[in-house]
């Protein structure tokens, strides 16, 4: 028998009195795509620098290929047989040369023969799409193009076992589903293993077998089917009106209770589809519930349930406030033909829509679509080159400081100072939005109530854990009360926990207060928390419609989801693009397709994969998610782009 | 700049200001480079480095051995002059020379007691490594002194005029030596290194405070507050000039003046106010640098860049008046040179503010010159 691509075994690395990583323990099988999952700071970078022999560990035991690696010298043995891409787009590439000039550096290093390197170069191109664009430095790549240049560096000396530290992070949802096909075929031709993380709960079905870690420990090892059945149960989606009132009544009863724009989402645990309509019923204590679903968990609702329990809380502490929101339909922002003109490049092109108060909006879109300059427009820091809006009231030309004075605003970066206790940067925000003190105070005592920060008081804001600090910057943003809230990418790296209480915060804020939210994000899953999103593609609008009405004209426009499980997701894919499907990707083990006529093509699918080989072990229909919608409508648009080119 | 001076536009300032203060003393590294510089770092130079010609070692290369060529040599004697042997042949002199062992090799002809003694004319060859040319310079001049001086005698001996030498119809130049009456290098060293120091900080610390921020992402933030260019960019200037003048009063009342008995003749009041609107006035160039640089790494380098030619500019090093031409209208517009004036002016000559107007006027308009253009370059970048 032959040794596994990885073993290990009590793998402890700390940090000085930091542990990021106790006592983990995993297998990797040679042949497989093993992913591990978990938010920022859980201890994935720890462990796969140590696989690829770039840090030393305090404790336990690692294998590779059945080498022991115990030390830098023993660590040389196997680097041959490694590729590994650290974390971070393009950061291991060189910025000023150019793809030619990238490749041919890393395979020099790693001495493969002229002849060979320019034939492997020539094949990892062209399967990555990237043989047009060979003479262009690596700076002027997109993100997603860096990527893939940086897995065809990675792969060029054939290595038996890559190692992938996070790279879908900062992607967008189209170039990420492109990496992760590339992946998968040239994992599959050439036989290789590969070790890849990410912090986005809902990839995990791109692996085989995946790890859970959460805060440098595994919750849970397996296929990710397996896993989701470890926590059997149910979840419903339902509206229910007055929304504000059920959210907390079905709180009580099933803490893993979200609001999804209108809809809110039920994990039941342990209750099958009719219980959980029953439950839910009597919880919601009178209130009716409408356009009832039930669906299977997912591994993010299975997560949370493993950590709560493990003890984690997810109510928040919230100071019940009374307050009923401003009434009316006030618009909190109206954005009418903004455009933005840098040079001859139109970073935003006649921008127009409009968010009431007490509404969630989110704007979606690639990096480089335009989302950053629109918000810059309507938060007063960019002049637009023509159009107008009105941001809380005030005129976006003329009442700029007005307007700074009126909204919050919270980076993607959580802007904190580091250095700072939460206290200290609390109080400095007061002071620049000119509270006085008394009022200072009473917001200083809000906001620590709000996120959960009593006993954090003095602690330096650089080192709390990213969920606390997260809403500590969500608390800095609202300390002068402002009627409209801006998010740029807000809860990217946080876990599932501390993303679910932040969520719960601004549902209140909206709900509640009356707060107008503007969100910006390429992570699907958020874009499904809004009550009304924008599509941004090339600075220009693209989709204006609540999350459900988008998934609808998808559906009806391209069809529904089928998920097949299969034995030989590849040829089956390519089966499947050969019939047709053009939409068809590989999640893992299974095969997800767009389809026009779902039950004909549930009974005749297996028929026509029998033909190439290919055994289905289960077709089913799936929920249309928010990353379907995105990758659907941008590829057509770029598709479009091209034709026109 | 609306609401500058209402209450709120107070409070900002005074919360900003405040901020980068805690910031500033929790950078443990910063504050330790910090110290140094304003204590030990002017010790050091005030104690050790000297321009005076010190028992520079001289080998001697001796083709005579006669009475006069030995008593010649014995004259090259401390506290400016150190013999250091005989060489045996010219070679083994350069070669001396070559590797450092000697600052200079006195070479002494063959029959140079002999024609001496019969009057005629004889030349003796210094030779000096003046590779630091200050040094180079005074050795050549003292020894040509000593030569000269001892020619003089031997001359004078002849005629039957003894041996006083300064008996002979010779102009005795008396020199009298104002406002550093010793000739104290620590004095000067000690305060051109301080004045160099402050401008070290007065550049980096608000270009380092200002880099981080944009590293940070925090600047993003201060942007969408209701916070104007002046109200996140002047709270540094002010924050930092409170620590450059805490370090100032560290360095004069804890090192230069118990350590080197510095006088400090004019008005300490006076001093600190200039020092003030000097480090204002380069904070600017800090701030300026910062909106170039993307990292700490270059706000570093950029440092560098704008201090050299500062000093050099300044006549700490050199003299004004001894540059060519158009270094000399460099100068002029160099805060470091009217700060310079000042500071030696108020420090050792005890001068007050009606000889300082001129300086003092030049560095207020420089400074509000280039903070005017760092707020632009900032309210360009981010607005």
């Amino acid at each position: 028998m032959t040794a596994p691509a990885i073993r290990v075994e009590g793998f402890t690395k700390r940090y000085g009195k930091r542990v990021a990583a106790d006592g983990l323990a995993l297998t990797v099988q040679r042949g497989e795509i093993y992913g591990l999952v978990g938010a920022d700071g859980a201890g994935k970078s720890s462990l796969m620098k140590a696989v690829a022999g770039v840090l030393a560990f305090d404790a336990g035991t690692l294998e590779i290929f059945g080498t022991r690696v115990d030390s830098a010298r023993s660590a040389e043995q196997v680097k041959q047989r490694i590729g590994f891409l650290p974390q971070g787009l393009g950061l291991n590439l060189y910025p000023d040369l150019s793809i030619d000039e990238n490749v041919d550096f890393f395979g020099r290093l790693r001495d493969v023969p002229a002849a060979e390197l320019l034939e492997r170069k020539r094949q990892l191109l062209e399967m990555t799409r990237l043989d047009s664009f060979r003479a262009r430095p690596m700076r002027q790549l997109s993100g997603g193009m860096k990527q893939k240049l940086g897995l065809v560096c990675t792969l060029i000396h054939e290595p038996e076992l890559v190692i992938l530290d996070e790279p879908t992070t900062g992607v967008d949802p189209v170039s990420r589903r492109d990496f992760w096909a590339i992946l998968g075929k040239l994992l599959e031709e050439k036989g290789v293993t590969a070790l890849v993380s990410t912090a986005y709960l809902d990839e995990a079905d791109r692996f085989h077998r995946v790890s859970l870690f959460h805060e440098g420990k595994v919750m849970g090892e397996g296929t990710p089917a397996e896993l989701v059945a470890r926590v059997p149960g149910t979840v419903a989606l339902f509206r229910a009106e007055p929304q504000a009132e059920a959210l907390p009544r079905l709180k009580a009863a099933f803490p893993q209770t979200e609001a999804m724009g209108a809809w809110l989402r039920v994990f039941t645990e342990g209750l099958d589809a009719p219980h959980a309509r029953s439950a839910v019923d009597k919880a919601l204590v009178g209130i009716q519930p409408d356009d009832w679903f039930a669906r299977e968990p997912e591994l993010e609702d299975v997560f949370v349930a493993m950590l709560r329990q493990r003890g984690a809380k997810l109510e928040s502490a919230f100071p019940a406030d009374k307050r009923v929101p401003a009434a009316g339909t006030d618009l909190a922002i109206e954005a009418r033909g903004l455009t933005r003109v840098f040079g001859d490049f139109r970073a935003a092109d006649a921008v127009s829509f409009t968010v009431p108060q007490g509404e969630i909006f989110g704007l979606l879109g690639a990096n480089g679509a335009g989302k950053t300059t629109v918000i810059k427009m309507l938060t007063g820091i960019l002049k637009p080159s023509s159009g107008e809006g009105r941001v809380a009231g005030a005129d976006m030309r003329s009442a700029g400081r007005a307007i700074k004075e009126r909204i919050g605003y919270m980076s993607q970066a959580f802007s904190l100072y580091h250095d700072l206790s939460v206290v200290e940067n609390i109080r400095l925000y007061a002071g620049i939005y000119g509270l006085d003190d008394a009022r200072a105070r009473r917001r200083s005592d809000w906001v620590i109530g709000m996120a959960g920060l009593a006993g954090f008081e003095n602690d330096a804001a650089g080192r709390l854990p990213m969920g606390l600090r997260q809403r500590l910057a969500l608390g800095c943003a609202l300390v002068h009360e402002p009627r409209v809230l801006f998010l740029d990418e807000p809860t990217s790296g946080v876990d599932p926990i501390g993303r679910r209480l932040f969520w719960d915060i601004l549902f209140h804020l909206s709900r509640r207060e009356g707060v107008a939210i503007l969100v910006t994000t390429h992570y699907m899953s958020e874009a499904e928390h809004c009550d009304h999103l924008a599509l941004m593609y090339a600075g220009r609008v693209v989709a204006d419609a609540s999350p459900e009405a988008m998934k609808a004209t998808i559906a009806a426009e391209s069809g529904e989801l089928v998920e097949l499980q299969v034995d030989h997701p590849v040829p089956a894919q390519a089966a499947l693009r050969a019939a047709g499907f053009a939409s068809a990707t590989l999640h893992g083990r299974a095969v997800h397709l767009l389809s026009r006529d779902a039950t004909t093509d549930l009974a005749r699918l297996p028929g026509l994969l029998a033909e190439a080989g290919v055994t289905v072990q289960s077709a089913a229909l799936r929920p249309l998610s928010m990353e379907d919608v995105f990758v659907q409508r941008i590829t057509a648009l770029e598709a479009a782009d091209r034709r026109a080119a | 700049m609306n609401g500058f001076f209402s209450g709120a536009g107070l409070r900002r300032l005074r919360v900003m200001t405040h901020k980068e203060l805690l910031q500033l003393f929790r950078d443990v590294a910063l504050m330790v480079f910090f110290l140094y510089a304003f204590t030990g770092d002017i010790y050091i130079a005030a104690s050790g480095v000297s321009m005076q010609l010190k028992n520079a070692a001289i080998a001697t290369l001796d083709a005579d051995h006669s009475l006069a060529s030995r008593e010649l040599a014995s004259r090259f004697q401390p506290p400016y002059f150190q013999a250091a042997g005989s060489a045996g042949t010219p070679q083994q002199a350069i070669r001396h020379l070559d590797d450092g062992d000697v600052m200079a090799v006195l070479d002494i002809p063959p029959r140079f007691g002999e024609r001496l003694a019969r009057g005629e004319q004889v030349a003796v060859q210094l030779q000096v490594d003046t590779s630091n040319s200050v040094l180079g310079f005074l050795a050549s001049s003292y020894g040509a002194q000593i030569v000269g001086r001892y020619g003089l005698e031997l001359a004078a001996l002849r005629e039957g005029l003894g041996s006083g030498g300064a008996s002979g119809p010779v102009i005795q130049a008396d020199t009298r030596i104002w406002y550093n009456p010793n000739q104290n290098d620590a004095w000067f060293m000690g305060i051109s290194e301080l004045l160099t120091v402050i401008t070290l900080f007065a550049i980096l610390l608000p270009a380092a405070a200002m880099v981080r921020e944009k590293e940070r992402g925090t600047i993003e933030q201060l942007m969408v507050t209701p916070l104007s260019a002046f109200q996140i960019l002047f709270p540094k200037v002010i924050a930092m000039t409170l620590v450059i003048l805490a370090g100032t009063a560290i360095a004069l009342f804890g090192v230069l003046g118990p350590g080197f008995d510095l006088p400090m003749r004019g008005s300490l009041v006076l001093f600190f106010l200039i020092t003030a609107l000097y480090v204002f006035t380069t904070a600017g160039l800090g701030l300026l640098a910062a909106t170039v640089a993307r990292n700490l790494a270059q706000v570093g380098m950029l440092t560098v860049v704008i201090l050299m030619p500062m000093l050099l500019l300044s006549g700490a090093w050199t003299p004004i008046e001894a540059m060519p031409e158009w270094m000399r209208i460099l100068a002029w517009i160099s805060p470091l040179h009217y700060f310079l004036d000042a500071a030696y002016g108020i420090l050792l000559k005890g001068v007050g503010m009606a000889l300082l107007w001129q300086p003092v006027l030049a560095m207020g308009l420089f400074g509000i010159v280039v903070f005017g253009a760092g707020m632009g370059r900032f309210g360009r970048q981010f607005g």
